[in-house]
């Protein structure tokens, strides 16, 4: 093995990315958790906690940059520094869209539609940033295309979420006082901005297995 | 194996001809040296990009090379795209000057190499009997490692092989116009009467470039051209070599795998023990080479 300040560089990004990623998940873990719980200052916490992946995004930058400036990396290895580039961009807008969700947290009453069950999607969309992550750790294609499948599901229980607040609004009866009709402009667009979100959620998913796929097979046949 | 060749020293010119491969192998990473792990020489299975006969200006078939008892290539069969930039890459040893020179017969000025197979110029067998070497080397024109200009004067370093060629046209235009197609007219322009030692490096190399292509040449083949040279001097070589490439097929075997890249269309891999393993278009090779053993040389695994 020759290069051996090179090969560990880039076991160091592999492992960076993979730590961001942790992050990320557990940012949007405790996005879900302040929703479920209505709890406002976990929700806050996600959002001041935003500036921690910010950081780990600018360096995870910096380090592909003076890979490819440094080193000029070819073939798998530049495969490699080019997905990992752009995964990280991924994983911190899947940070910025948790602090998104934090910020409904103290907002938003639920309850008034319980048919949208707003942590089953929340679960699919973290378990398809886990697949994408475990693909790009193990370089896995097979797992890279589950990942596209998994979204398949999320888009349609996002989609039937909306209609049924949509639905639901139509058909409610008339709201009498102003406050009413307040609570329910700001729950129901709230609740309709959570569903786009964790929507958005699964997509960056979906972008991050897109990137593993071009790095492990040089194949962009999920990139849109 | 029929038509083999048993080269003697035929050309007078040479002292580049004591040593096989100036540049090449040194007894510590010959190929037999090379470290082969288990099971990876089956991986050796060549990628070859087929060029159809009539867009490659030179073909090899079967080629192949002992110096003495070793084997210096293995055979190789590929089309060499006209008017393209083909890069050679490859550790030392692997070959790869070995292969150049037998495309002009440069080899012919080693003792001990042996030849077989075929090379075949516009359809027709360079190592056929009744071919003058020579006269080869005006269609295929060639540039060393170290700039090598005679101790003339740059007037008479462009016009030499014009001259042995009997040219009795405008002997100035010529000479100007291959200093210009070197990039090097505006630089030399007023001191065509000093010798041409008395360049820069870069200067010297873009001289010997312009005395390769005076006599109208199809093929230029370059052995490590730049180098010898610093980063500017090489950037223009580099740029001279794009342009060229509008008018002349452009080999080039480099050891700078990121010039191979910058400048080639295609590349050609060699490999331990002269095996050609690789041939394809250099944006392919460079990003998703076919070969695990050629992504293992180019990323820097082994080498």
């Amino acid at each position: 093995m020759v290069r051996k300040e090179y090969q560990i560089k880039l076991d160091e990004l592999r492992d960076d990315v993979l730590y961001m990623s942790e992050v990320v998940a557990e940012r949007l873990r405790l996005a879900l958790d302040a929703l479920e719980q209505q709890d406002g200052d976990l929700g806050e916490e996600v959002i001041t906690g935003d500036a921690e992946v910010n950081e780990l995004y600018l360096e995870l930058e910096r380090d592909c940059i003076d890979l490819i400036a440094l080193q000029q990396p070819v073939a798998g290895d530049l495969r490699f520094i080019a997905a990992s580039f752009k995964i990280i961009t991924d994983l911190e807008r899947i940070a910025d869209l948790a602090t998104n969700l934090g910020g409904y947290a103290g907002e938003a009453h639920h309850e008034v539609y319980p048919d949208v069950d707003i942590q089953l999607i929340g679960d699919q969309t973290l378990e398809m940033i886990e697949t994408a992550m475990n693909a790009y750790r193990e370089e896995t294609a097979d797992a890279c295309y589950e990942v596209s499948e998994m979204d398949d599901d999320v888009d349609e229980l996002c989609e039937s979420a909306s209609e049924l607040v949509v639905r639901d609004l139509i058909q409610r009866e008339q709201l009498e006082s102003d406050e009413d009709i307040e609570a329910t402009m700001r729950d129901v667009s709230r609740l309709l901005l959570t569903i786009r979100d964790l929507e958005r959620v699964g997509d960056h998913a979906v972008n991050i297995a897109a990137r593993s796929l071009y790095m492990i097979e040089n194949d962009d046949d999920l990139l849109y | 194996m029929s038509d083999s060749y048993h080269i003697q020293g035929t050309d007078a010119d040479s002292s580049a001809a004591a040593d096989p491969s100036p540049n090449d192998p040194s007894p510590s990473d010959s190929p037999a040296n090379e470290t082969v792990r288990p099971g990876e020489t089956e991986e050796l299975t060549p990628t070859i990009e087929e060029i159809p006969e009539s867009q490659s200006v030179i073909r090899s078939e079967e080629l192949t090379v002992h110096y003495g008892d070793e084997q210096a290539l293995q055979p190789v069969t590929v089309g060499i795209p006209e008017r393209e930039v083909t890069a050679i890459i490859g550790p030392s040893g692997c070959g790869k000057s070995t292969y150049l020179r037998c495309l002009n017969r440069m080899n012919d000025m080693i003792d001990a190499a042996r030849i077989s197979g075929t090379v075949r110029f516009r359809g027709a067998d360079v190592y056929a009997d009744d071919v003058d070497p020579v006269a080869l080397r005006r269609k295929i024109g060639m540039v060393f490692q170290k700039p090598n200009p005679f101790p003339k004067s740059i007037y008479d370093n462009v016009a030499y092989g014009l001259k042995i060629q009997g040219f009795d046209g405008d002997m100035d235009a010529r000479v100007e116009q291959a200093l210009r197609d070197a990039a090097l007219w505006d630089e030399v322009k007023d001191q065509l009467d000093s010798s041409g030692l008395d360049l820069s490096g870069g200067q010297q190399q873009r001289l010997c470039i312009a005395r390769a292509i005076a006599p109208d040449p199809e093929v230029v083949l370059m052995d490590e051209p730049a180098s010898a040279l610093d980063p500017v001097a090489t950037a223009k070589v580099e740029d001279l070599i794009a342009d060229l490439s509008e008018r002349y097929t452009v080999i080039i075997v480099t050891h700078n795998m990121q010039q191979a890249a910058r400048i080639s269309d295609k590349t050609a891999v060699f490999l331990t023990g002269g095996q050609l393993v690789e041939f394809g278009d250099t944006d392919q090779i460079f990003e998703n080479p076919e070969n695990q053993r050629v992504e293992d040389y180019i990323t820097g695994k082994f080498g």
